[in-house]
């Protein structure tokens, strides 16, 4: 078995949509460590970016048993066009806290979605890696659902700044949505339902934002869209890749 | 010949490293399987992203490789059924409450709203969540208004 056989494979390829967009966060979210507005959530956002990693993790893990390979090569060897994060995990916040939060949520938000449906459609050991991660995840969603409500009601200042962030993510963030390289024309019957998901999606993230009392509208990608979900990745994917390689690239049998 | 009672009894030693429980009282054991000197233990994280779990398969390893006639020892990390808080033990919540961890249900705790878990000190159900986030991976953060102390408590399923 090769990477190859893993990319060309269409549940590994959902999978890895999943597994990558939460190394991506993880790996960015924890430059925030240390540097966050209070205590609590210094800590809260750790533990996220902690989890993030740690669920990448157990999904690499199952692609390396299901074919043959290290879950760190899965993780850090790939070429960077073979990557299936999308879009939004890339956008950087330039550490502004509101646009770190929006895109937490955001992402949580659809992440859970789609490890649910992953916990469905599989039986065995994916099912139950991806029902143990979603469960997990619905503690993120929670919680920084609660943290839009607060700043989107929280002053003047917070309202705007929130607002601002998510004026900033909402085109990337449907972008989410962006049809996946799977190998056969039409994905809609396969796996997630993109059109469905997005619907369940933009309900859920409609209810919060309009009791946060801020605005977004978003759009479900059509099918020639084309991005990170396809290997297309903004010039800001290229920094972060180099940077989360650059110790196994040199030293590529360093082991914690 | 090895008996799985010698087996069950050496992870009844095999302590959390962060709190006074062994990992049995945890509800972490999902089986004990012997095949000649082979052992195979199937272990459940309480949380998937908690460090200490390189330290207690290799803690595991370490006792059950002690046993004599074991030649071998095989952690799997399994994830059905999932853990919950459920699986704690008598024993184990009772160490847990006087170390000021609580690990009933309670209902949903993963809101920022009240949650009126009974308080570990006083007992009060005057309590909020205040993070969800806390020391370590699988424990929350509360409050209790009656002592002001706040408490930890082990996370149930989100």
């Amino acid at each position: 078995m090769t990477m190859q056989t893993m990319l060309a494979n269409p549940l590994a390829s959902i999978v890895l949509m999943h597994a990558d967009d939460l190394l991506m966060l993880g790996h960015v979210q924890s430059d925030w460590t240390g540097l966050a507005p209070i205590l609590e959530e210094d800590i809260a956002a750790s533990s996220m970016a902690q989890d993030d990693l740690s669920h990448a993790l157990v999904l690499y893990q199952y692609l390396a048993e299901e074919f043959d390979l290290d879950p760190d090569a899965i993780a850090f060897d790939r070429d960077p066009a073979d990557y299936r994060c999308c879009n939004l995990t890339t956008v950087p916040d330039e550490f502004d806290w509101a646009v770190s939060m929006c895109k937490r949520w955001l992402l949580s938000t659809y992440t859970k979605l789609g490890l649910d449906r992953l916990a469905l459609v599989d039986e065995g050991d994916l099912g139950d890696r991806c029902a143990r991660l979603r469960d997990e995840s619905a503690i993120h969603v929670a919680h920084l659902g609660a943290w839009m409500i607060r700043l989107g009601t929280g002053s003047t200042e917070s309202n705007e700044r929130m607002q601002a962030a998510l004026n900033l993510l909402a085109e990337e963030a449907g972008m989410m949505f962006e049809p996946p390289d799977l190998g056969f024309e039409s994905d809609e019957g396969f796996c997630c339902g993109r059109g469905e998901m997005f619907d369940e999606w933009a309900t859920l993230v409609g209810a919060t934002l309009s009791e946060a009392g801020l605005q977004a509208s978003f759009t479900l990608p059509d099918q020639a869209a084309r991005g990170g979900r396809r290997g297309e990745h903004a010039g800001h994917f290229s920094e972060q890749h180099a940077e989360m390689t650059e110790v196994r690239r040199a030293e590529p049998a360093t082991a914690w | 010949m090895v008996k799985l009672a010698e087996i069950e009894a050496a992870l009844d030693r095999v302590p959390d490293p962060e709190l006074p429980v062994s990992i049995v009282e945890l509800g972490m054991v999902v089986s004990a399987a012997l095949d000649g000197g082979t052992a195979t233990i199937r272990l459940l994280p309480t949380y998937t992203g908690c460090p200490a779990l390189p330290m207690i398969e290799s803690d595991v390893i370490t006792q059950i490789s002690s046993i004599e006639g074991i030649e071998r020892c095989h952690v799997v990390w399994a994830y059905e059924p999932a853990w919950t808080p459920d699986r704690i033990s008598e024993s184990g919540l009772d160490k847990l409450k006087a170390h000021g961890v609580t690990a009933c249900c309670g209902g949903s705790t993963v809101t920022l709203t009240t949650s009126a878990i009974p308080c570990p000190y006083c007992g009060s159900d005057r309590t909020r969540l205040d993070s969800p986030f806390g020391p370590t991976r699988c424990r929350a953060i509360h409050f209790c208004e009656a002592c002001r102390n706040q408490f930890e408590h082990m996370k149930p399923r989100g």
